[in-house]
């Protein structure tokens, strides 16, 4: 029964994370400018990495491998969207006007 | 590197209008918060290697790492001074001479290039270590003291020399457009028509 139970929540986490990778990588070759794809490489991407790392993790089971997993879910949680501000913020000091409704941009 | 930043500084060539960098709270908090980590990861990874994944390369890499974040989140010139630019050619220099110290001391002693065993006869008594366990702590030695420094010092150096730019030569100016337009795309155009032609004239 907890058995049937981890391998279908592990299915499902490993479901999600493809999802919203997929989602994020459509993003980025999709979405007409930095603002933008730097929003869906932050946010889409650390969701699709962190459901599929929890899924490791739920696979692994008690060990001290879990424990990396885990570690590295939180830095990826902390780091990623630090970088795609970084990126956006970089972008707008430089003079980047963002894309808005109405522009006929790429 | 041969070049010094603070030259092309004083220069005024620079036809590509930085803005002032102003510091991020966001990026400085999450930098201070993750620098402790990501050196000990590296460090860690250094140590590994002989028996273990790891390496010096990857291992120098992570530790150049540290000063590039430090360089993106409390500015890049600020870090170059604070990391004076003797101190990161040293670290290359140094890692060489000790790669290169391990390395030629063997044949000093009549062995092959890079054969650790010769190290047994002369320190094997005082280091108390077998014939075998040479070449495990040679290895490590040539990755800590030789491979880590050397990646890190290189990698520091070239994003230094990446991040002080191009100094593009006078006599090209951009198109019928003003110099002071600053639109990114027009930017980007001069950089790259600079690049080129700053290879042709050297």
């Amino acid at each position: 029964m907890i058995a049937t139970a981890r391998i279908g929540l592990i299915a499902v986490f490993v479901t999600l994370g493809l999802f919203f990778t997929f989602v994020s990588t459509a993003g980025v070759i999709r979405l007409p400018d930095v603002f933008s794809r730097a929003h869906t490489a932050s946010q889409a991407d650390t969701l699709g990495a962190g459901f599929t790392l929890a899924a490791v993790a739920l696979t692994l089971g008690w060990q001290s491998a879990t424990v990396k997993t885990v570690l590295l879910l939180v830095f990826i949680f902390v780091t990623n969207p630090t970088a795609a501000h970084a990126i956006a913020r970089a972008a707008y000091e430089e003079g980047i006007e963002p894309w808005t409704t109405g522009d006929d941009r790429r | 590197m041969s070049s010094d930043p603070a030259d092309n500084d004083t220069g005024g060539t620079i036809t590509r209008q930085r803005p002032v960098y102003t510091e991020s709270q966001v990026i400085m908090t999450t930098v201070k918060a993750v620098i402790p980590f990501v050196l000990t990861y590296g460090l860690f990874i250094t140590f590994h290697g002989t028996g273990s994944p790891g390496g010096g390369f990857q291992g120098g890499a992570l530790i150049a790492s540290v000063v590039l974040m430090m360089a993106f989140a409390f500015g890049i010139e600020s870090t170059r001074e604070w990391l004076s630019n003797a101190l990161v050619v040293g670290l290359g220099t140094v890692g060489v001479a000790i790669f290169a110290g391990i390395a030629l001391v063997p044949m000093a002693l009549g062995e092959n290039f890079l054969e650790y065993t010769a190290y047994y006869p002369v320190l094997g008594d005082i280091l108390g270590l077998k014939e075998y366990e040479f070449v495990k702590y040679g290895m490590e030695a040539v990755e800590i003291g030789g491979i880590a420094l050397i990646v890190a010092g290189v990698l520091m150096g070239l994003f230094f020399a990446l991040a002080a730019g191009v100094t593009p030569p006078n006599d090209t100016t951009p198109d019928t457009e003003s110099a002071a337009d600053t639109g990114a795309a027009s930017n980007t155009n001069t950089m790259t028509g600079d690049i080129d032609t700053e290879g042709a004239n050297k």
